[in-house]
């Protein structure tokens, strides 16, 4: 049977339940890069995130049933289930070293902002990512899960707080410290390269 | 508005644009941008988090499309397939089984029936039997005359049955002589009709022993047919 682009989550989820590949594709084409692209700005590593893409997957392949259309949309139930394995991957790895993701061709992950720049251009900007990005790494799960929802994924509170299964009050004052906790080790950062420079 | 306010809320004023609001409604946010003009500390902090916000903007554009690589789906849909052929097979295996169960007991029933009525018959005969045992002992005490008859004649069915199955019975065309031999052989009763004695031809092949009775020239002269 042809599959509708327009079917919704939960049809395709019950024809995936009886064991229609097609259906299962389109639920994970429709879902799969906004759960790994919050993996991958929550870890900073290429590998963890699809590794997470994968097991909410596998999980919803093995137990379909578990998802209740009652309790929300589909969506927000695979987030729900890519957070905790983030979580658990956090807990395991406390402080992995950020690692730029690399593309299937082997670039780098950001690649993307490459352009017409200068080299050395495209060298400054380069190290203003990896800055930023050590400095969202490094910060703390829950304050990195609200700065990545709300200030990378662009994310409402309202929203956040759904994702995060917890109250709007929560998300607002995680994300407060945590802006002042990303300020300051962005601040750090700045001065690191050039205290090196004047210690020269 | 003081300056934790200004925290909690300014910072996010600054992409308009881009960025939700959450909630702050016009009057705060001019509030905050008022602060802003008025304390340079706060000033500063805004400008910091401006910038800051920027180099997020990049990274976010970064990662905006990344996508998990095709091996991802690759090795999905390979275990969705193993899963669900798993399962296919499972359940044909199990109507399979409870198809086999079920013929097995429609068999069990039927032949526990078939026996349970050859054991019915075989106690309707026996019981049959038994009564005609008991009504001939009636018969024997309802009257001896009855009983002197009956016995005469089994007599004589014996003796029937003696004369043609103890004596010799002359082959027709056969010399009578003095001299003359025994043989016990085992043949065919096919063959007694080569001695020209009647046949039955549905029994033609049943071996049976008889006894002949040989000549002196070595032909057979006469047929008995031994108990």
């Amino acid at each position: 049977m042809r599959i509708s682009e327009q079917a919704t989550d939960d049809v395709l989820l019950r024809r995936a339940a009886k064991g229609d590949e097609d259906a299962f594709v389109v639920l994970y084409r429709r879902h799969q890069a906004a759960l790994y692209r919050f993996g991958l700005r929550m870890t900073g590593n290429a590998w963890a995130a699809e590794e997470i893409v994968q097991d909410v997957f596998m999980t919803l392949m093995r137990e379909p049933k578990k998802y209740d259309a009652a309790r929300g949309a589909l969506g927000a139930y695979l987030f729900g289930i890519a957070r905790n394995r983030v979580m658990k991957h956090l807990e395991r790895l406390p402080r992995e070293v950020p690692l730029n993701g690399q593309n299937e061709d082997g670039s780098r992950g950001g690649a993307g902002v490459v352009n017409a720049f200068t080299p050395a251009h495209w060298a400054e900007q380069q190290e203003r990512m990896e800055r930023v990005r050590a400095a969202v790494l490094d910060l703390p799960a829950e304050f990195r899960e609200a700065v990545v929802l709300c200030e990378l994924e662009e994310r409402s509170y309202e929203e956040a707080a759904q994702l995060a299964g917890c109250p709007i009050g929560t998300i607002r004052s995680r994300l407060h410290r945590g802006r002042a906790l990303l300020l300051a080790k962005l601040e750090m950062l700045r001065d690191v390269p050039r205290r090196i420079g004047a210690a020269r | 508005m003081k300056c934790e306010e200004f925290e909690a809320i300014g910072l996010g004023l600054g992409r308009e644009g881009s960025v939700p609001l959450n909630g702050v409604d016009a009057t705060e946010r001019a509030a905050a941008i008022e602060h802003a003009n008025a304390c340079p500390r706060c000033a500063a902090l805004q400008e910091s988090w401006q910038e800051a916000q920027t180099e997020l903007q990049a990274l976010r554009v970064t990662t905006q499309d990344a996508s998990t690589p095709l091996r991802v789906e690759m090795r999905l849909r390979q275990e969705f397939r193993i899963r669900h052929r798993t399962a296919k097979a499972r359940a044909a295996a199990v109507v399979a089984a409870w198809a086999l169960a079920a013929a097995a007991v429609v068999v069990g029933a039927v032949s526990l029936r078939n026996w349970q009525g050859a054991q019915h018959r075989t106690t309707q005969s026996a019981s049959g039997l038994t009564k005609n045992a008991s009504g001939a002992n009636a018969a024997v005490q309802a009257g001896k005359t009855t009983n002197v008859i009956d016995s005469k004649s089994t007599n004589e069915n014996a003796l029937v049955a003696d004369n043609s199955a103890g004596e010799f019975t002359p082959l027709p065309g056969s010399l009578e002589t003095d001299d003359a031999a025994i043989v016990r052989v085992r043949v065919q009763r096919g063959a007694l009709g080569a001695l020209g004695l009647p046949v039955n031809q549905e029994r033609a092949g049943e071996w049976i022993q008889v006894d002949l009775l040989v000549g002196v020239d070595g032909q057979p002269q006469a047929v008995r047919l031994p108990q």
